[in-house]
C-alpha cells in the first residue's frame, strides 16, 4: 500500500534567460492518509511549488508525484482538472471565493464540475455551511461576511466533494490571531475526523500546529519530522550551508 | 451542466447592462438592417411580379415576319396551338397600327396617349379574362368583312365616354370606330387604370393590317395552359415555328414569365449585395464582442483560476465564454430583429410620401428572421471563441495569482 502524497525526487526547474531555477530540487517525501502535515519554509523556498505540485496545478519537470497511487505527471490537463476535483480541497489565503455567487452557489461550484445533480448539490452544500458553521448565512454574498467567515465557506467548499486531501495555503494568513486560530481549530478538527490536512505555512507558530513539520530550504528538505522536537523550529538564517549532495535522496 | 453554464452567462451578461448593450449594439444594427434591406427586396419583387402580372405572366408574346418565302398564316397558328393544347390554352393575333395608319387615340377633342391599341380576333377578350359588361364583344363577321369597330377597356367607357360608350365613335389617326362593346374592370383601383389593361381599345385584327397596309399577320398573344410550365410552352412554339421557317430569324417568341425571372435576379443580385454591405456592420458587431470577451477575460483571470482550481476542465471554461459571447449576440440579434420590424414599418409609412407612383413595401421574410438570429448566434460563438479558448488555456497557477 502506497502513501496517500508521494514525492519521489521531484524537481521543478525554470528557465530565466541563461539560469536555471530550482524552484524544487528533489525532494522526497511521504504523507500518509490520516496526516496533518505542515509544509515551512521562507518565501522562495519552494514551499508554493511543493504545494501546486500538490494540489495537482503544476507537475514537476523530473522526477514522479503520486496521488494515491497515480502518476500526476503524465496526466494532461483535462485530467488533472478531474483529479483536483475529486482528490483535492483547496483553502487560500486570499479565501478565493466568487463575489457574484451567494455561500450556497460558491460551495457548490466543485459539485458541478463534478456533474451532481441540482437537488443533490444544495443538500451537500447545506450540509458543510453548517458544518462550518454558517448555516444562516446561505444566500449571502461573500462581501457581506467578514474575513474568517469567508474563510470557513472556503473550507467548505474544499470540504464538499469530501476529497482525501485538505491543501491549506497560508488559511490564516489574511486573518487576527483570534479567527485565525478558529480556522486552524477547525482543521485540526478536520484531522480528527480523518481528513489529510497538508497546512502550507511560513510562520513557525502556525506549523506547530500540525504532528509533523517539513521544513524546505531553496528547494531542498531540510528538516522532516515530529513538530515537537526542537529540530523543527530552526532558523533558516541559523543552519549552516548545507552541500547540495547531503540532501539529494 | 448545460444549464448551469446558460444560468452563468445569463447572470453575467445582466450584471454588465450597460456594456452589454453597447457590445450589442453592432449587432443590432446589422441584423436591424439586413431584415430591412431583405424586406425591401420581398417589396420589390412582390411589386415587380404584380406590375408583370398585369402583362400576363402567363401569356406568350410571338412575334413572326416569316423568312424569305415562308410564312405562318393565322390559320397554322390556330393550328399549333389545338396540337399543343396541354401546353397552350389559346392564340390570337395581336397587331398594331403601323404606316399611315398609325396615330394617337382621340375621343372628341381629348388625346389618350397611354392606351394600349391593338389588332385581335374574337377570342382575345376571354383568352384575357376580360368580361363583356356592355354591348358585344368582336365577333367572326367582324373579322371577315373588316369592320370598324372595336371594344374599350373600362378606364375609357369612364373617363371619355361618361359610362356610355356603345354606340359613340373614337378615332385613331385618321380612321373613326363604332365602340360596339364595354370590358370590364381589371385594376380595381380606379386612380391606377390610366395606361394599365383597363385603359384599351381592341379591333379587329384584320381591319388593323388593311388599314396600314401589312401583308401579314406579325404578332401574336398566346395563353399558356398551365403558367409553371412557361418554358416549355415557349419552347414548343419555337420549335413548331422553326419547323416552318426553317431559321431562327424568322420568329421570336417571348415569356413574361422569363422575363420576371430575369427580373428577380436581377433584384436577388441587388438585395444579396447589399445585405452583404449590411453584413459589415454584423462583421463589426462580432468584432466589437471579441474584443469585450476579451477585456472580461482579462478581468476575470482570478476567476477563472478559482474554477480551474476547483476541476474546470478546459472545455468547461471554454463553453462557459463561448456561451456567453452567443448570449450576448443572441440577445442582439433578437433586439435587431424587433428594430427591423419596426423600421420596416416606420418605412412603409414613410416611403409612399416620396415615391408615390410605386407600391414598394417592405415586407420581412420569417426566413430572414430565422437566418438572421442564426447568423447573430454564429458570430457570437465565432468571435467568442479566441477569447473563450485563451481563458480555457490560461495557466490555473498564474490566474490564480492575478490581481
Amino acid at each position: 500500500m502506497s502513501a496517500l502524497i508521494e514525492f519521489d525526487a521531484v524537481c521543478k526547474y525554470y528557465q530565466m534567460g541563461d539560469t536555471t531555477v530550482k524552484a524544487a530540487d528533489h525532494i522526497t517525501m511521504k504523507i500518509e492518509k490520516g496526516e496533518f502535515v505542515a509544509i515551512v519554509g521562507q518565501s522562495g523556498s519552494g514551499k508554493s511549488t511543493c504545494m501546486n505540485i500538490i494540489g495537482c496545478l503544476d507537475v514537476p519537470t523530473h522526477g514522479t508525484y503520486r496521488l494515491n497511487g497515480r502518476d500526476v505527471g503524465k496526466m494532461n490537463r483535462n485530467e488533472l482538472a478531474a483529479i483536483r476535483n475529486e482528490m483535492l480541497g483547496f483553502i487560500f489565503q486570499q479565501y478565493n471565493l466568487l463575489p457574484k455567487l451567494n455561500l450556497m452557489e460558491n460551495v457548490e461550484v466543485p459539485l458541478v464540475y463534478a456533474g451532481i445533480s441540482r437537488a443533490d448539490r444544495h443538500v451537500r452544500a447545506r450540509e458543510v455551511l453548517e458544518q462550518v458553521g454558517l448555516g444562516d448565512k446561505l444566500k449571502n454574498r461573500p462581501n457581506q461576511l467578514s474575513g474568517g467567515q469567508q474563510q470557513r465557506v472556503s473550507i467548505a467548499r474544499a470540504l464538499v466533494r469530501n476529497p482525501p486531501v485538505i491543501l491549506a495555503d497560508e488559511p490564516t494568513g489574511a486573518l487576527d490571531s483570534h479567527t485565525g486560530r478558529e480556522v486552524l481549530g477547525l482543521l485540526q478538527q478536520l484531522h480528527k475526523q480523518g481528513h489529510t490536512v497538508v497546512l502550507i505555512t511560513h510562520d513557525n507558530s502556525i506549523a506547530v500546529q500540525a504532528d509533523r513539520i517539513i521544513r524546505l530550504e531553496d528547494g531542498q528538505v531540510v528538516y522532516d519530522g515530529d513538530s515537537h522536537a526542537p529540530e523543527a523550529m530552526v532558523q533558516p538564517t541559523l543552519l549552516p550551508e548545507t552541500p547540495e549532495k547531503e540532501e539529494q535522496a | 451542466m448545460i444549464f448551469e453554464t446558460f444560468r452563468q452567462a445569463i447572470q453575467n451578461v445582466w450584471s454588465n447592462k450597460l456594456r452589454t448593450f453597447l457590445t450589442m449594439l453592432g449587432i443590432i444594427i446589422g441584423v436591424m438592417a439586413v431584415i430591412v434591406i431583405v424586406g425591401l427586396g420581398n417589396g420589390m419583387t412582390k411589386s415587380m411580379r404584380d406590375s408583370f402580372s398585369a402583362l400576363g405572366t402567363n401569356t406568350l408574346s410571338i412575334q413572326v415576319w416569316g423568312y424569305g418565302s415562308r410564312t405562318v398564316p393565322v390559320e397554322e397558328m390556330y393550328d399549333i396551338c389545338q396540337r399543343h393544347s396541354n401546353l397552350i390554352k389559346a392564340v390570337s393575333p395581336q397587331v398594331n397600327f403601323g404606316g399611315n395608319a398609325s396615330g394617337t387615340l382621340k375621343i372628341g377633342t381629348t388625346s389618350y396617349r397611354w392606351s394600349n391599341i391593338s389588332g385581335v380576333d374574337e377570342n382575345f377578350t376571354e383568352m384575357k379574362n376580360y368580361q363583356i359588361v356592355q354591348g358585344r364583344g368582336l365577333q367572326y363577321m367582324d373579322m371577315q368583312d373588316n369592320k370598324q369597330v372595336c371594344v374599350i377597356g373600362d378606364y375609357l367607357n369612364r373617363v371619355a365616354f361618361g359610362g356610355n360608350g356603345v354606340g359613340q365613335t373614337l378615332k385613331i389617326g385618321a380612321n373613326k370606330f363604332r365602340v360596339v362593346g364595354v370590358l370590364s374592370a381589371k385594376v380595381s383601383d380606379p386612380t391606377m387604370q390610366q395606361g394599365s389593361d383597363d385603359d384599351c381599345v381592341y379591333l379587329p385584327y384584320t381591319t388593323v393590317i388593311r388599314l396600314s397596309s401589312q401583308s401579314m399577320v406579325d404578332c401574336y398573344t398566346a395563353m399558356m395552359a398551365d403558367e409553371s410550365l412557361a418554358n416549355e410552352a415557349k419552347t414548343t412554339m419555337e420549335e413548331e415555328l422553326m419547323s416552318i421557317l426553317k431559321s431562327e430569324n424568322g420568329y421570336y417568341v417571348y415569356s413574361a414569365s422569363e422575363w420576371l425571372e430575369e427580373m428577380n435576379k436581377m433584384i436577388n443580385m441587388v438585395i444579396v449585395i447589399l445585405t452583404g454591405i449590411a453584413s459589415i456592420s454584423l462583421l463589426v458587431g462580432g468584432i466589437g464582442i471579441m474584443n469585450i470577451m476579451l477585456v472580461s477575460v482579462t478581468e476575470r483571470t482570478r476567476e477563472i483560476g478559482i474554477r480551474k482550481a476547483l476541476g474546470a476542465k478546459e472545455r468547461t471554461i471554454l463553453a462557459q465564454f463561448v456561451v456567453e459571447a452567443a448570449t450576448t449576440s443572441a440577445l442582439g440579434g433578437v433586439l435587431g430583429i424587433a428594430l427591423g420590424y419596426v423600421m420596416s414599418m416606420v418605412a412603409n409609412r414613410v416611403l409612399p410620401m416620396f415615391m408615390t407612383d410605386t407600391t414598394v413595401t417592405v415586407s420581412p421574410s420569417f426566413n430572414s428572421i430565422v437566418v438572421a438570429f442564426g447568423i447573430s448566434v454564429g458570430i457570437g460563438v465565432l468571435f467568442g471563441y479566441l477569447p473563450a479558448r485563451r481563458a480555457a488555456r490560461l495557466n490555473p497557477i498564474e490566474a490564480l495569482r492575478y490581481d
